[in-house]
């Protein structure tokens, strides 16, 4: 898997690729409007990280580029600016996700995973690890062919962990990603307990070994 | 072009001129004829008696035709005044009707219209000035807005993925742990009062300015299922009275952020296991919690006053709350009553 990361601050570009590495992604980095048009124009990626405002051009061309070559790429959008006009305007241009800084690392992967995972198996999108196996599309779980019953933040936070395999998850993190938009619920990290709870307990009574370890007292870990 | 005073004046004087001209042979014939009739009447013979009847006679006649004189000045100055003004003020009526239509949002560019009265072209002119410099004022603003964001959220983007790298060693201790998940906090939360500020700076700024006709009735039932699965958390119970086509004019994500932030408050300030009421009507809004002591009413509404170790909130949900109804003349209550804080929100 390719990853083209397009940013211009190289303390930020060089987190996320030490992050993505791990996942078996194979990460380029632009840091300019000119060299990522150069690298858009001769390879392709399975996902490209924009920071819409760079050096030498508007992170937006870039997104149209992409789009008038017809390329496949999967593109999400990451913008220090949180405002709306912004964000509509990049996804009527074709971008897949819109992220807005700051965000944990653990997103990020979560959406590159989620967006790859479409592009390449669209319907047929069912992730199999031994005796465990979701539906994407259809936000179903199964053990050993046996349906589990998620809630719909049981299943999130189950995925969340899937595209971030073998990394440790701080609360907070998991608190952001649940609470989404709202953010400003977050005085309180420990519904998240509660959902994880649940899920464990789902996901062991249907038969699944235990793969969410729990590290440090409030950590959370998906090992495989 | 020439002054203001010295044109209606001008006018004003010529008039008062006239009618006093004409005053002149008024009275030259009105006295003329009173002589006459004195003659023809006591064929002149003068008494002390006849003099003194005559004195009060001139009196008479003097007095009531200076007094139809006056009448006819004044009411003849009133009209010409009228009309002068009229035309005078023209210029400056059209100036006002500009500046009133003249909305720094939209930014239209103001003309002004050539005038050959001295003060209004200076008045045109200070006006000019003043817009240009608000106009430009404004556009820094909202610039430093933007750059503000842009200029914090690296960093602060740079330090939290600094951190989740750092979750990432394998040899942490919890210890070590704990301190990671703390700066994460103390991180998120300079994250909301950034993203808060801003927001209030740039309804400050008079963005935001699109209106449209909103259902407040299905805003608010859409919003609360996304709401309620907090309030589940703390095992809340949402009490909802909601009348049907209730609609307000405004901007929709400043009211989404305005109901938002009124009924996630009331979730984050409840205690668990209580109930909060929410109710609609076509006049208000109103959203009670359970409470134990009165919040100061006058300190509620600023930026940053509610902020204590106990309230790990931004302290400015409801600053921004306050702003929104602001915008649109709305009236934002609070009040204490039977251990319960209500808000009310009166369109």
């Amino acid at each position: 898997m390719k990853i083209l990361i397009i940013e211009d601050e190289a303390a930020l570009a060089q987190s996320m690729g030490a992050y993505l590495s791990d996942e078996n992604y194979l990460c380029e980095f632009a840091a300019t409007y000119k060299e990522a048009i150069d690298k858009i124009d001769v390879y392709e990626y399975d996902c490209i990280l924009l920071d819409l405002m760079l050096p030498g051009g508007d992170g937006i061309k870039i997104l149209e580029e992409i789009k008038a070559q017809q390329k496949q790429d999967g593109v999400i959008i990451i913008s220090a600016k949180n405002s709306l006009e912004d964000k509509i305007k990049g996804l009527q241009i074709g971008a897949d996700d819109y992220l807005t800084k700051p965000f944990h690392l653990s997103e990020l992967a979560a959406r590159i995973y989620s967006i790859i995972r479409r592009k390449q198996f669209g319907n047929a999108n069912i992730v199999t690890q031994n005796e465990l196996s979701i539906n994407l599309p259809a936000k179903t779980v199964t053990v050993n062919d046996q349906p589990v019953t998620l809630t719909r933040k049981e299943f999130d936070l189950l995925l969340y962990f899937i595209s971030n395999k073998n990394k440790v998850i701080s609360k907070s993190a998991l608190a952001e990603h649940l609470s989404g938009e709202i953010a400003d619920m977050l005085d309180s990290y420990d519904f998240v307990y509660v959902h994880i709870k649940n899920l464990k307990k789902k996901l062991q009574e249907a038969g699944c070994s235990n793969y969410l370890k729990t590290l440090y007292g409030t950590g959370y870990k998906w090992e495989i | 072009m020439s002054k203001l005073l010295s044109r209606s004046l001008k006018r004003l004087m010529i008039y008062a001129g006239l009618v006093l001209v004409c005053s002149i042979p008024a009275y030259y014939f009105i006295f003329s004829r009173l002589w006459q009739y004195e003659l023809n009447e006591h064929n002149v013979v003068i008494t002390a008696e006849a003099s003194r009847e005559d004195s009060y006679l001139i009196i008479a006649f003097v007095t009531g035709l200076t007094v139809l004189f006056f009448a006819l000045l004044i009411v003849g100055l009133i009209l010409v005044n009228r009309r002068i003004s009229n035309r005078l003020w023209q210029p400056f009526y059209r100036s006002l009707a500009q500046i009133k239509g003249f909305d720094l949002h939209r930014q239209q560019p103001v003309e002004f219209e050539k005038t050959d009265i001295d003060e209004f072209t200076e008045l045109n002119q200070s006006l000019h000035k003043l817009i240009a410099g608000n106009v430009a004022v404004y556009n820094q603003q909202k610039e430093f807005a933007d750059n503000a964001s842009h200029e914090l959220q690296t960093p602060l983007a740079i330090i939290q993925s600094k951190l989740d790298l750092l979750l990432q060693s394998q040899s942490l201790t919890d210890e070590q742990y704990n301190i990671i998940e703390e700066a994460n906090k103390a991180l998120a939360r300079v994250t909301r009062i950034n993203k808060n500020l801003l927001l209030l700076t740039k309804i400050e700024n008079s963005q935001f300015m699109e209106k449209e006709q909103i259902d407040l009735s299905a805003l608010l039932e859409n919003t609360l299922p996304v709401l309620a699965s907090f309030a589940e958390d703390k095992q809340l119970t949402l009490q909802t009275d909601i009348h049907p086509g209730v609609v307000v004019e405004g901007n929709k994500i400043l009211i989404e952020i305005l109901l938002n932030n009124l009924v996630t408050n009331a979730i984050r300030y409840s205690p668990a296991n209580d109930v909060i009421a929410i109710r609609l009507d076509s006049q208000s809004l109103s959203i009670a919690n359970a409470g134990t002591a009165p919040l100061k009413q006058e300190q509620l509404f600023k930026r940053f006053s509610s902020i204590s170790s106990q309230t790990p909130g931004t302290g400015l949900g409801l600053a921004l709350v306050k702003q929104i109804s602001n915008r649109y003349g709305w009236q934002i209550d609070y009040a204490f009553s039977d251990r319960l804080h209500t808000f009310t929100l009166t369109f």
